[in-house]
């Protein structure tokens, strides 16, 4: 078990590694970069964006740096500068960069000329002292925010989100799993009856539907239409409104009160509930109909012991078994999985965040949460496979 | 009853055998009613959406800021021509862009699970038949892009593509393609196209898994051996037996793909990061008509529920391709 720990962690890391790789490669390999919007204004000359401005902006966003020394200094938070080793700045005068790019004349011996471009002005490592630099990603430092909120870091935007997400993604995701086993067994221990059909087919619609379209449907129908009749209505965005407001039956809602957040809660979690009981009623249905079917079921039921104990005890717990690669796959989303419906009721949490930054060029917000996705996913298959070995003895790691 | 043969049942083994494979597959997904009610619809809702021209005289981007909003079923007031479901925003006629959206939503959907499918066979053949380094090569690329939240990195990839979408060389024969296949202009098929691209990269894995799985079990079958003794080359043993015997999976796997693509672009769509505004498609349109629900509640269900439709109809048509694939269900 040791060992199979030590070499799945290091494992991980190397993964880790390649992908923050690989994401960061997504974002500055793309031609252009956050550059080209400015310069495309500066050609239009509406704002009149200078040379200076370019260049500050170029050392704001690090774009001054080579891509290499660039990704280090934001996976691990360096190089900060040169190595002092008794009282000797080492490798001081390396090359990391180029503050500008021009034009050179080269004059060849045989009196041909060229014009190349090439960097005139190099930035040497000993000018990066002094410089921000996080404490590096892999340390959990995601470094500074630059539009959604200017210099505050970003760590402390995602903390400001992150409850509202949980709230939504824990609740839901308990009531899914909760309705799909009992649905789920229900359906296998009463195999082809009308419940049966019914669930099953319903399982496949929620299923094969966009989320955003369930999501729409349920504004008009409790939101919108509820509202026009003069029934009791519910909020249609938002995870608690500005002012007061009416609702028939329940009198005046006091803006920003437990009930308040409730009204605007259960539509968000509706939507989620319902998309993803599907996926947790097939699963357990099927899982339970292949136990039902072994010999110690058969036993079970030979020796008298009650259905009821049969199915809870016997078949059930057994079939919940397979269920723990699941639960491997909801660390993750519980994230920032639920980005569309976020969107939908304009819930303000991590699924917002990924899509406000996105819209706003905020690329540092989006590769930390794409980062800490990637992460939470490894750490979740982790997790299942060591529950397998605890649920079912008969797995052993090694 | 009389029989002609001596043993019970060969008159139906003989019957059958006379009878292709297809056909018997045919016959098979006919049983399925679902299936074949959602075959028909989904048609339906293609050829609307392919002769768009024909049936409507308006065009799917002409504004008119003076038509603004207009309801349901009234006449043009200048042609006297009837707007079905009234105007959007910009008095553009949204029965027309509803069919336009289904072509261009439609279009993506097809082709890009295509792209999707034959990169996925194309590897799964590879990884599956040869093993070795390119299996192990292609696996572990698999392995690491399922690490990567598929609809995060979507969103992200889409959204670098279309700030930067002149820089990026597409050849010029995919973007008319597009644009021929989606009735839009050139400047609008880039973006789609690139949107095509980047859906289809993200979404070989399945299939290539699923071929590669299919292909190591068919390579073990004595014919192989056989035709390989016969000094069949590498690429006919693949075209002529491998394939042939490993690909019925891959037709449900295709069926379910097209109908997550479409999910996935009009998710795209609807957020604002697929297929921008002057093209339309059922996602962006959602987009807009979520916005205005409060003046005008019907306008999602215009083009929710072809969404909807054909979302439901290439389920249904997968579910019953896969019954009628089933080997387990022969005879």
């Amino acid at each position: 078990m040791t060992t199979f720990l030590i070499r799945r962690l290091f494992q991980m890391l190397i993964v880790i590694l390649l992908a923050a790789i690989a994401s960061y490669a997504l974002l500055y390999l793309a031609p252009g970069g956050p550059l080209v919007a400015l310069q495309q204004r500066q050609r239009g000359g509406a704002q009149g964006v200078t040379e200076e401005d370019i260049a500050r902006i170029r050392a704001r966003f690090e774009l001054d740096l080579h891509p290499a020394v660039r990704f280090t200094r934001w996976f691990v938070g360096l190089p900060r500068g040169p190595i002092n080793l008794g009282g000797q700045a080492l490798l001081a005068e390396m090359h990391v960069g180029c503050t500008q790019t021009g034009q050179v004349q080269l004059t060849y011996p045989d009196g041909r000329t060229d014009i190349v471009e090439e960097c005139i002005d190099p930035l040497t490592l000993a000018e990066l002292e002094g410089r921000r630099v996080s404490r590096g990603v892999l340390f959990g430092d995601f470094g500074l925010s630059q539009v959604i909120l200017r210099d505050r870091p970003i760590s402390a935007l995602i903390w400001s989100r992150l409850p509202y997400t949980l709230a939504l993604m824990g609740v839901s995701t308990l009531l899914a799993i909760l309705f799909g086993v009992i649905i789920g067994v229900y359906s296998a221990v009463r195999q082809y009856s009308r419940f049966d059909y019914f669930m099953t087919t319903l399982a496949f619609i929620g299923a094969s539907l966009p989320t955003f379209f369930f999501g729409i449907m349920l504004i008009l129908v409790l939101a919108v239409w509820a509202k026009d009749a003069g029934l009791p209505y519910l909020p249609s965005g938002n995870a608690t409104a500005n002012r007061d407001y009416v609702v028939p039956l329940l009198g005046t809602v006091d803006a920003g009160s437990p009930l308040d957040f409730l009204l605007h809660f259960i539509m968000p979690c509706a939507v989620l509930t319902f998309v993803s009981i599907a996926q947790w009623s097939r699963f357990v249905r099927a899982s339970m109909l292949e136990v039902l079917r072994q010999d110690y079921v058969r036993t079970a039921r030979a020796k008298g012991v009650r259905e009821r104990l049969v199915i809870a005890k016997h078949a059930l717990r057994n079939a919940l078994i397979p269920f723990i690669t699941l639960l491997a796959g909801v660390l993750p989303t519980l994230f920032a999985g639920a980005a569309v419906t976020e969107a939908v009721f304009n819930w303000p949490g991590l699924g917002q965040l990924l899509l406000d930054a996105l819209e706003r060029f905020d690329y540092m917000v989006a590769m930390a949460l794409l980062y800490i996705t990637i992460v939470l996913q490894l750490v979740g298959y982790l997790i299942s496979d060591i529950l397998y070995t605890v649920v079912d003895p008969r797995i052993r790691l090694t | 009853m009389a029989t002609t043969s001596p043993v019970a049942g060969v008159d139906e083994l003989r019957d059958t055998r006379s009878e292709g494979q297809w056909s018997i597959v045919l016959r098979r997904f006919r049983r399925h009613h679902l299936a074949m009610i959602s075959l028909v619809v989904l048609l339906l809702i293609l050829l609307a959406a392919f002769f768009a021209p024909y049936l409507t005289p308006f065009s799917p981007r002409e504004n008119d800021i003076t038509k603004r909003f207009l309801t349901p079923l009234t006449a043009d007031p200048d042609t006297g021509q009837l707007h079905i479901f009234g105007t959007d925003n910009l008095g553009r006629d949204y029965f027309t862009r509803v069919l336009y959206a289904g072509r261009v939503s439609l279009t993506v959907a097809l082709t890009t699970s295509t792209i999707a499918v034959l990169i996925g066979i194309f590897l799964g053949l590879l990884a599956g038949y040869f093993g070795g380094w390119i299996d192990i090569a292609i696996t572990r690329t698999l392995e690491f892009i399922s690490t990567f939240p598929l609809f995060i990195v979507l969103l992200i990839l889409s959204s670098i593509l279309l700030q930067n979408e002149s820089l990026i060389p597409i050849p010029d024969f995919a973007v008319s393609i597009t644009a021929a296949l989606t009735a839009v202009p050139d400047t609008e098929a880039r973006k789609v196209t690139l949107l095509v691209l980047a859906l289809a990269l993200l979404n070989w894995t399945p299939t290539a898994r699923l071929m590669r799985g299919m292909v190591l079990s068919v390579r073990e079958q004595v014919y192989i051996e056989s035709s390989r003794a016969l000094g069949a080359s590498n690429p006919r043993i693949i075209w002529r037996h491998v394939f042939p015997n490993a690909y019925p999976p891959i037709i449900v796997d295709f069926t379910l793909l097209i109908n997550t693509i479409l999910v996935l672009e009009s998710s795209l769509s609807f957020l604002g990061f697929g297929v921008q505004d002057p093209t339309p498609t059922w996602g962006n349109m959602l987009a807009f008509a979520q916005s205005n629900m409060f003046n005008e509640p019907w306008l999602p269900l215009v083009p929710g529920l072809p969404l909807l439709l054909c979302a439901l109809a290439i389920n249904f048509i997968g579910d019953g391709m896969r019954d009628a694939l089933d080997p387990r269900l022969k005879l």
